[in-house]
């Protein structure tokens, strides 16, 4: 137990220092870089390291105590921020749960028909080169025609089901993995008791199949996020981070730290969801020799 | 009626390929109830092969397998013989006592009759306070004795072993021989036992059959009955000796019309 505290101890710390780094790097970029950008060998590649384009970091985060906009009523950007992380949090964590029902549904039923294995595959791997930018406005229109039984399909539903789309792919392919990886010795011990298909699932393969799934959801749990994201900035959903993040960087030119409070909510939302997933590996493999929890 | 009852089997994998394997060719063997019978030969001769054609894991290609009176594929619905391989292969993610318990869920027992037969069991290997921990905390005996448990569990008639002692080290392997013949003596259990060590084959067997390879089958069966009262003393004893010379002259004899006669190989001369 000491040792885990330690290791996590350890790895908040690595995270913290690279993080630390990573500001240090941008601060010094702006002391050195060119002005108004500059070549490299022939290449505009260096960024202008202006106030405009790279604002210092302690702007960044000062800006957040500020209010959003000139004007009696308006609320802190602290505020704005979390709260339109919040709403796209929840639309991630809805797009992450139908992503991975798929996703693990699917993986069973490969593991369970070697010729689903073989015919599905392909279009699950083809169905990720589909850019979402594109995919996005035809979901939004695809669910705007649908009335079910009195369903109507809320706008926020496409984003979610954007993030799913983004969720379930690792999760099939990583709980695939996992469900294929039971021992051939364990399976024929689970025939010499007669157990059924099902009774292998549930005690042997999906059990067996843990440590690879926490990987693979946390792929997921991140793809859920950029995957709703991306789909609030492309349909122009109000209220999640995506619509602050354009909103933002419309007034870059005025008020350039604006934008990165919204970027680093966004970020703060994967880590968020990461660390939910994180959560449930800790509690599932508790038990586990320490070697798989690595 | 035999435990075991093997009719001229034979067991042919990817008939009529380049690939083909006469694993098991016109095998006869009838096991008694309370017999502990061992199988040896080199490595290929198709022990694990006949062992699983007993357990229905494998279906032969000819011939009939019986247990217990039944076809081997009612006794294996009915769980009437608990297996144990080289590996222990215990479950990672349950406890000692739930792995015990693995084949009692799988039949339907209820919570409260499946944890006092598991405690029961853990007394019959002697590791009764040791219920609630994770197999990885345990040393190889350890878990291979709970392997056993397990297999025993739901009071089989049978109990099938693939060189369950394979991966164990010669003192541990010596106190496992020990306390499985102990153990059988208790449950009146029936073994059929697969194993590479000619002096474990002795020790433990009533009857040691003796195979050989390409095609794999049974060339000889060794009477080898060491008496109930087997003991520590009774490895130094003289008719523990005849018992493995007869043995590995059984073997030597599979091997006699092959080039390197003499050297029997796969098989441990300790
Ligand atoms: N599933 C299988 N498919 C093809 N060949 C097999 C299979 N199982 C075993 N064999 C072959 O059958 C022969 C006997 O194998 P096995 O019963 O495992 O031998 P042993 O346990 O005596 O070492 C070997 O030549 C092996 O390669
Ligand atoms: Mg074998």
């Amino acid at each position: 137990m000491n040792k885990q505290l330690r290791r996590a101890a350890y790895r908040t710390g690595m995270f913290l220092v690279s993080i630390a780094l990573v500001a240090v790097l941008w601060e010094l970029y702006k002391v050195v870089g060119p002005e108004k950008g500059g070549k490299l060998f022939g290449v505009a590649i260096l960024p202008r390291s202006n106030d405009t384009a790279m604002p210092h970091l302690w702007e960044m985060l000062s800006r957040y105590a500020e209010p959003e906009m000139r004007g009696p009523h308006s609320r802190q950007i602290w505020l704005v921020v979390l709260q339109g992380a919040w709403f796209s949090f929840r639309l991630a964590l809805v797009g992450f749960v139908i992503g991975s029902s798929i996703g693990v549904a699917l993986a069973a039923l490969m593991t369970r028909f070697k010729t689903m294995e073989r015919g599905l595959l392909p279009y699950l791997v083809v169905s990720q080169t589909v850019p979402l930018i594109a995919l996005a406005p035809l979901v939004v229109s695809w669910g705007g025609k649908l009335h079910i039984f009195g369903f109507t399909w809320p706008r926020w539903l496409s984003a979610s089901v954007l993030g799913a789309f983004l969720a379930f792919f690792p999760i099939a392919v990583g709980t695939l993995r996992g469900l294929k990886s039971a021992p051939a010795a364990s399976l024929e011990l689970m025939d010499s008791y007669a157990a059924s298909w099902k009774q292998t699932l549930f005690k042997l393969r999906f059990p067996a199949a843990i440590p690879y799934m926490v990987p693979a959801f946390k792929l997921g749990a991140s793809g859920s996020v950029i995957g709703v994201v991306v789909a609030e900035i492309s349909t122009g959903l109000k209220g999640g981070i995506g619509r602050l993040i354009i909103e933002y960087a419309r007034q870059a030119t005025g008020d350039p730290a604006k934008v990165f409070t919204a970027v680093f909510g966004a970020a703060g939302l994967g880590l968020a969801m990461a660390g939910l997933v994180t959560l449930a590996d800790v509690l599932l493999m508790r038990n586990r020799p320490k070697e798989t929890t690595t | 009626m035999s435990a075991v009852h093997v009719a001229g089997v034979s067991k042919i994998f990817n008939q009529g390929t380049p690939k083909q394997v006469d694993a098991l060719v016109d095998v006869n063997l009838t096991v008694e109830p309370g017999e502990f019978v061992s199988l040896i030969g080199p490595s290929g001769c198709g022990k694990s092969t006949l062992l699983r054609l007993i357990a229905n894991l494998l279906e032969p290609t000819t011939g009939a397998v019986t247990v217990n009176g039944k076809t081997a594929a009612q006794s294996r619905l009915d769980q009437d013989y608990g297996m144990a391989f080289q590996q222990a292969g215990l479950f990672d993610w349950r406890s000692v006592a739930k792995n015990i318990e693995l084949p009692l869920e799988l039949k339907g027992w209820d919570k409260e009759k499946r944890a006092a037969r598991a405690q029961e069991m853990l007394e019959l290997v002697k590791l009764p306070e040791f219920a609630d921990l994770m197999p990885w905390q345990l040393s190889g005996g350890m878990q291979q004795r709970i392997a056993i448990a397990r297999a025993l569990a739901a009071h089989p008639p049978l109990l099938l072993m693939d060189e369950p002692f394979g991966a164990l080290d010669e003192m541990t392997r010596e106190y496992m021989q020990g306390e499985l013949l102990r153990i059988c003596a208790e449950t009146k259990t029936t073994v059929v036992f697969v194993t590479h060590s000619i002096p474990e084959a002795v020790y433990l067997s009533n009857r040691v059959v003796v195979m050989s390879p390409r095609p794999g089958r049974i060339t000889e069966v060794v009477n080898v009955s060491l008496g109930a009262n087997r003991s520590e003393d009774t490895r130094a004893a003289d008719n523990f000796f005849s018992g493995i010379t007869a043995v590995r002259e059984a073997l030597r004899g599979t091997h006699a019309d092959h080039a390197n006669a003499g050297a029997v190989r796969g098989v441990e001369d300790r």
